[in-house]
């Protein structure tokens, strides 16, 4: 490494983007190149930052491997600050794998948390906790360890483990305390907020509560029957039975979880699984083929009874039914219920899971888009929709200031 | 040309946090340039004794009183004592230089992608006479009437001898895979190494056949 590109890598190490361009503006050998490229995504022109360090990749030569992994991995971040997800993947593990075997595990560790970062983008959650129980972050230099342990906070966020979410954003605040990257300590905080919100509101007979995420875990764990409308679900202990493709039968045992142990007449079933019809023998005899249905569902942790005017839920072993709805539900609440599962859904399919029109989805995704509570990614027919999980910091761009050596 | 492996006797640091980017000995202690300043280490037991707040991008070397330094573009005088610039000149790769090193009243500054060791008047940086390496050159170091540098290209890190005045290779030592070599300086039979971004200084065995 010579001189100016050893101090333009330490201006940018500095979060001082434009002193390191200063440093190598007029140079256009390699190095040179792909800190410029890095300076400039930093400064937010993404387009030519991606075409510098392609730039730089080609000047490097098909000898200069660590360098080339190098560039293919500040690419693979710019990408994915863009929420451009079509970034070709082989192409960054194959870079991550480069970097293993030479050595270069701060890299390799930062390619990989890169790959995991856009798992939990396109919601395959599942995959992501497996890459990150993999991962062994100690490598990461502090703000990709940030990151990286909000990536852990998301997961557990989403998978209700309120105590593992602390320690992931203690040890978050921790590592950014060692620099001084504001967006990441307002992603911080941001996510520790979450954590004191209400995040869902009780219903049980006729008291209803707002709840904080671990009073949600601890009624999860509870031994109550919960029908949870904040993910189309009822669950029981480790049982759960998944409606988000289900709407009509979720419907009726939202209605009967809401009256048990009473009674909900015909009438007013219909009304609400059927939207609004008038109730006539042809909905009395479709009513009671979805309540045949929803027994076998719920066989083992209900029973649906027929009493003289409708049907009743009955828990199995005298147990107490609950209600579970978003803190304030909206008329978009069940777009936002079936994307609570962290997948990506496609707005077709969320028109036919909930058996609305299309144009009745994209209106809601539009305006909870807006309300930031849903993003999405993609364009066209690609275009994919979700929850955040882990909080916005993926346009944060982290790129650390790599040099061509060692 | 006598080609074998660099046998590393040593390894030191890795020095908090930084890279090493240039290496020089005053005959009692090892000076390292590490980005934001220059550190010297006792090569006994590698405890760093003296830190100076002094900008230091590539190599580093000592003339029996004061430290050059590069950083940036330029080659800066300091007063080991005191840490102070006394003063600086153009460094004649206008920041492509990497190594550096003082010999019979010279400076001697790698150009490190134009592949040439520069001789220069430490007074005005004019440069003397240039010699032609076949590889990026990073640390150079004169030791008994012998021309030494360090070489690193795509991923690939050697120590090298050369007839200073054909450049022509005389004795290469390799590298083990993923250790370069940014800095150098010898100190009778030892050869300090720096590291780079790794951290660390290597001190690594001059042949003996190489002398004579």
């Amino acid at each position: 490494m010579d001189s100016l590109i050893s101090a333009a890598a330490q201006a940018l190490a500095a979060g001082d983007p434009l002193g390191a361009l200063n440093r190598v503006a007029l140079r256009d050998d390699p190095p040179a190149l792909a800190l410029r490229g890095i300076a400039m995504a930093r400064l937010g022109d993404v387009i030519r930052a991606k075409a510098l360090l392609r730039q730089a990749a080609r000047a490097f030569g098909a000898k200069a491997t660590l360098a080339r992994a190098r560039c293919t991995v500040a690419e693979a971040e710019i990408a994915l600050a863009a929420r451009d997800l079509t970034w070709p993947t082989k192409q960054l593990a194959a870079a991550r794998e480069i970097l293993e075997q030479h050595g270069d595990r701060t890299n390799a560790a930062y390619a990989r948390s890169l790959e995991i970062r856009r798992l939990v983008l396109i919601g395959h959650l599942d995959e992501a906790e497996r890459g990150l129980a993999d991962l062994d972050p100690s490598p990461l230099p502090p703000a990709a360890r940030t990151v990286y342990e909000l990536i852990v906070a998301g997961l557990a966020l989403r998978r209700l483990q309120t105590k593992a979410a602390h320690a992931a954003l203690e040890r978050a605040t921790r590592t950014a305390r060692q620099v001084r990257i504001p967006e990441l300590q307002a992603e911080i905080e941001r996510a520790t907020a979450t954590l004191s919100a209400p995040a869902a509101r009780v219903i049980q007979g006729s008291e209803e509560r707002l709840l904080q995420l671990d009073d949600v875990e601890a009624l999860f764990r509870s031994d109550v029957l919960i029908v949870d409308a904040c993910r189309l679900a009822v669950r029981l202990g480790g049982q759960l039975v998944a409606m988000a493709r289900r709407p009509v039968l979720f419907a009726i045992v939202r209605q009967l979880a809401a009256r048990a142990p009473a009674d909900v007449p015909r009438a007013e079933l219909i009304a609400h699984a059927f939207r609004g019809k008038e109730a006539d023998e042809s909905h009395r005899a479709r009513l009671r083929v979805e309540i045949g249905r929803l027994r076998r569902l719920l066989k083992g942790m209900a029973e649906i009874n027929a009493t003289r005017d409708g049907f009743a839920l009955l828990p199995c072993e005298d147990r107490t039914v609950a209600v579970l709805a978003q803190p304030i539900e909206d008329e978009n609440a069940a777009v936002l219920a079936c994307l609570a599962d962290g997948e990506a859904w496609s707005s077709s399919g969320l028109a036919l899971a909930l058996g609305a029109s299309q144009r009745t989805v994209q209106r809601a995704l539009d305006a909870l888009a807006l309300s930031g509570k849903v993003q999405s990614f993609g364009r066209g027919r690609a275009q994919r929709w979700t929850c955040p999980v882990v909080p916005e910091f993926a346009t944060a761009l982290l790129l650390p200031a790599w040099s061509s050596l060692d | 040309m006598v080609r074998a492996a660099a046998e590393i006797i040593r390894e030191y640091g890795p020095f908090e946090g930084e890279q090493v980017a240039g290496v020089t000995h005053d005959g009692r202690q090892v000076w390292i340039a590490t980005g934001s300043s220059i550190k010297a280490f006792d090569p006994a037991n590698g405890d760093v004794k003296r830190s100076l707040d002094v900008p230091a991008h590539a190599g580093t070397a000592f003339d029996g009183k004061h430290l050059y330094q590069i950083a940036e573009a330029r080659i800066q005088k300091v007063d080991p004592d005191s840490g102070e610039i006394i003063s600086t000149i153009p460094a004649p790769a206008g920041g492509g230089d990497s190594g550096l090193a003082w010999a019979e009243g010279s400076l001697w500054v790698g150009a490190y992608r134009d592949r040439k060791i520069h001789q220069i008047d430490p007074a005005t940086g004019q440069i003397l006479r240039s010699i032609p390496c076949t590889r990026f050159v990073t640390g150079v170091t004169w030791v008994d009437g012998e021309l030494w540098h360090g070489t690193w290209e795509d991923d690939v890190s050697d120590i090298r001898r050369i007839d200073p005045a054909t450049g022509e290779v005389l004795d290469q030592l390799d590298m083990p895979q993923g250790t370069g070599v940014s800095g150098m300086e010898a100190n009778g039979d030892t050869l300090y190494c720096g590291g780079g971004p790794s951290g660390k200084v290597r001190a690594v065995r001059r042949p003996k056949r190489a002398r004579g």
